[in-house]
């Protein structure tokens, strides 16, 4: 179908990019820092909320005639809708959160204009990018995206860790965009198309099978940070600003994920070996991602392995799905496929609430050190909340959004123990206990994120705290909609359900999903709210009637407590971090005193990246070493170089003689 | 015809190799840029077109008239030495050169049998792509570089011809464009090197690296 066709909803995501678009113009045509800047975001925000009324619009309403926008290059279907009803969700509150943090350096007199139209241009891109149907359409998307990210991750370009950090998060870029063509190439030679809606290889018929399912499981794998291509994560969202290292962990990471809900597409139905691959590494992710983050100081980076710890809680989602499709079980695809399509909407929600609120704290504190936090609750009592919120959604603690799509997945390990009986069961178990042991180790770091971050008494002078409506606002929706996804997922998950029933699976429909008795919840968390807060007014009038009492946190009965003496995030972890110590490279220093007189006790922990210090660094050592080998070759005289290029000549034409 | 336009054009490759005055090398670009035209020319005797005669017009401009002038312009400004000042013996060099040519003759000779291509002109363009490698190798002055690189773009050109196919009209006006740009930057360097170093030999300019 060569003619264009528009829609009304699909014109109205048109114009809502063409109207992101336009704030680059604004904010580079007036002259106005200040002005130019609020204008500019402005512009930005109206575009993006139309982009998503008109998302929801489409949802709502689809096309009659299947769901081009644009020629065929750019298409919606419902997956590719799925994924930019997120973007959209997700920008919503950073872009507001923006109005926040770029004033702040727009007061301390530092340009922002050319942050601005990165971080716009990388919005559109990306919400191009999963409207695309055109594989090369796709690529350009994919490269503008990564450049885009790498550009405004530079904003703080005079401090050295962000010249290594997106030095490095762009020379993985690279490398991944070198095995995506690769692999399109390798789809395009199999099919003679370039267009995503015609690739159907199924796996069985298709040598090049294999290869295609390792490449995109590398490549997405990369972009989504599965374990042992996560290395780029705890680099890259330390350093990035607040709104870009949100975005970054809350919808950058998607895209690998949709990469791989695309290749299921392209090459369903796959076979069961497949499943087992990303359920090994989703769950070797999920343990190792919370398990990391439990021993970081940096509460970024700490954020950071959370991200892998959800990827890979989606992944095993997404591990059920195959599994499903290879036995041809639409209930098992539904429940995995549904659990991770929602999990992605939930991740992409709390996380993002959660880098806000530590990009809020670093910005008043002006360091990411954990430990030289505490007592900010004293501060802004809302910032705890909506963090505590975001923590209590990223555990999987019930009453929120985190707790939904986990406890889908949960069901869909024993539908797949139930469904396929043999030696499933075993280990369907030892997933339920592998994912249990996440969601408990994930509480325990959050545990220790808000009792030392907002708790207690601040270990360091804190100077001010200013936090502004606009902070308030992107935390507050945010928060909100982690809540109604917890309160109320019945239209999410029919949502979800819908999604797979139309871009997933084939064939029967399964309302296995929706039939979950999802009111069920709502109603039993409502009562469990309703009970809270019953008892939160009894105590308000309790403390009425007989008074408050108030001491210091931890006091513990002692007379005069300094911070020094609180519980500190290192000694909170150590327990847990020191059974995996050679995994986490996890060191630490104990100074006691042992003699009769006292001499300063310290202890000090520290865990390094196992794939960045145990393998790539001595690989690039090796690299370096062996190059050294060939500087000889790096003659200044030109007359060597062309004698070079002369031997190579030679070569080549003998090794054409005798081939030919 | 094209044949003995070609033999022409690897005798003058063979005076490239003993001769050891700058100002032989200019004449003798001059020389080869003439035949290259005739070559091209050629075609059009049978049948014209005034679109196809635009290679042969530029070529006549930029290799004839326009890059000899300007390196007899740079020779003369710069007040370079008449002498090549060569790093291996004459009678080596041209020993080399004529084993060189013995060899490509031969081995397109062998081509030929599985591809259909004029083995005299496609073996004088690859001569010349190989002579001129050498000339850059074994000189040290910059000015003979230019030359060296001259001889092995004209070599580039009559390999074009002698291929069954013809290269597009496009790629052929770049290769020239290409040499013009180059010769234009080398004699920018080199009126830019005149103020900084003494001589203009290659070695010098190592001390250029960063």
């Amino acid at each position: 179908m060569n003619s264009i066709f528009l829609s009304g909803s699909s014109l109205l995501l048109l114009i809502s990019l063409a109207v992101q678009l336009l704030s680059v113009a604004v904010i580079w045509l007036i002259k106005n820092e200040r002005k130019a800047f609020l204008a500019a975001n402005t512009v930005l925000l109206g575009g993006m909320i139309t982009g998503l009324a008109s998302a929801l619009l489409t949802a709502l309403y689809p096309a009659p005639s299947g769901n081009i926008i644009l020629y065929e290059w750019l298409r919606l279907d419902p997956l590719g809708l799925y994924f930019l009803s997120i973007i959209q969700l997700v920008a919503i509150p950073t872009i507001i959160y923006n109005y926040s943090y770029l004033r702040h350096h727009i007061d301390k007199k530092k340009s922002v204009k050319s942050f601005v139209t990165f971080f716009t241009t990388l919005l559109v891109s990306t919400q191009l990018l999963v409207t695309a149907n055109h594989a090369i359409f796709f690529l350009v998307c994919w490269e503008i995206m990564s450049m885009a990210a790498y550009l405004g991750m530079i904003f703080e370009k005079e401090k050295k860790e962000v010249q290594q950090g997106s030095f490095y998060y762009v020379t993985v870029a690279h490398a991944l965009i070198f095995i995506l063509y690769i692999f399109f190439f390798i789809l395009h030679e199999q099919t003679g198309s370039w267009l995503f809606s015609s690739y159907h290889l199924p796996f069985a018929t298709e040598t090049m099978g294999p290869v295609l399912f390792i490449l995109a499981l590398i490549a997405f794998g990369i972009k989504a940070g599965f374990m042992p291509f996560h290395f780029w994560l705890p680099r890259a969202h330390p350093i990035a600003p607040t709104p870009l290292s949100a975005f970054l962990s809350g919808v950058i990471l998607k895209t690998g994920i949709y990469g791989l809900f695309r290749t299921f597409q392209f090459l369903c139905p796959v076979p069961e070996w497949c499943g087992w691959v990303v359920l090994a590494v989703s769950l070797f992710s999920a343990i190792f991602g919370v398990w990391y983050a439990l021993a970081q100081h940096d509460i970024k980076r700490l954020l950071a392995y959370h991200s892998v710890e959800n990827i890979g809680i989606i992944g095993i989602g997404i591990g059920l799905g195959f599994i499903g499709s290879a036995n041809n079980l639409p209930v098992i695809m539904y429940i995995g496929f549904g659990g991770a399509l929602l999990h992605t909407l939930n991740h992409a929600i709390f996380k993002t609430l959660l880098f806000i609120g530590s990009g809020i704290v670093y910005q008043n504190l002006g360091t990411r050190n954990i430990e030289l936090m505490g007592g900010i609750v004293h501060r802004s009592r809302y910032l705890a909340i909506a963090f505590l919120i975001g923590s209590v959604a990223i555990s999987g603690v019930p009453p929120l959004n985190g707790f939904i799509s986990e406890f889908i997945i949960f069901t869909g390990f024993f539908a797949t123990a139930n469904e396929l009986k043999n030696f499933y069961p075993i280990v369907m178990l030892m997933l339920v206990v592998g994912l249990a042991f996440v969601g408990g180790l994930a509480a325990a770091c959050f545990t220790k994120v808000n009792a030392v971050m907002f708790l207690g008494s601040p270990r360091r002078e804190i100077q001010k705290f200013n936090t502004n409506v606009f902070d308030y606002i992107s935390l507050g929706i945010l928060a909100l909609l982690c809540i109604v996804i917890g309160f109320y997922p019945a239209p999410f998950v029919g949502m979800v359900n819908s999604v797979i029933g139309s871009s997933l699976v084939n064939g029967t429909a399964s309302a296995i999903l929706v039939d979950m008795n999802w009111m069920y919840i709502s109603a039993i968390f409502t009562t469990i709210a309703l009970a809270v807060f019953a008892l939160y007014v009894l105590k308000i009038r309790h403390e009425k009637k007989y008074g408050k009492r108030v001491s210091d946190a931890w006091g513990c009965g002692y007379e005069h407590i300094t911070p020094r003496m609180q519980y500190t995030a290192s000694s909170f972890a150590d327990e847990l971090n020191t059974i995996p110590q050679s995994v986490l490279v996890y060191h630490k220093k104990v100074t006691v005193s042992d003699t009769a007189y006292p001499v300063e006790s310290k202890f000090e922990s520290h865990s390094d990246d196992f794939v960045d210090t145990k393998v790539l660094l001595p690989l690039f050592g090796l690299l370096k070493w062996l190059i050294a080998k060939f500087e000889f070759l790096g003659q200044t005289d030109i007359r060597y170089s062309v004698a070079f290029i002369l031997i190579t000549i030679i070569v080549y034409s003998l090794i054409a003689f005798l081939w030919v | 015809m094209e044949n003995v336009l070609s033999i022409l054009f690897c005798l003058s490759l063979f005076y490239l190799s003993v001769t050891s005055r700058v100002k032989a090398y200019v004449t003798v670009l001059r020389v080869q840029g003439i035949i290259l035209t005739i070559l091209l020319v050629i075609p059009f005797l049978s049948h014209f077109s005034v679109y196809g005669i635009i290679i042969p017009a530029t070529m006549l401009i930029v290799k004839v008239i326009y890059i000899p002038r300007y390196i007899n312009k740079v020779i003369l400004d710069l007040d370079i030495k008449r002498r090549i000042e060569p790093t291996i013996q004459q009678m080596v060099f041209l020993a080399l050169v004529i084993a060189t040519i013995v060899i490509i003759f031969f081995a397109s000779q062998l081509l030929s049998k599985s591809t259909p291509l004029n083995v005299i002109p496609f073996a004088s363009g690859f001569s010349a792509i190989a002579i001129g490698i050498y000339i850059i190798m074994f000189r040290k002055k910059l000015i003979v570089h230019v030359c060296g690189f001259l001889v092995l773009e004209n070599g580039i050109f009559l390999f074009g011809t002698s291929v069954a196919f013809e290269l597009p009209m496009l790629i052929e006006l770049g290769t020239l464009l290409d040499v013009f740009v180059v010769v234009f930057l080398m004699g920018i360097a080199l009126n830019r090197i005149s103020s900084t170093f003494e001589g203009f030999e290659v070695a010098h300019l190592g001390r250029l690296k960063d």
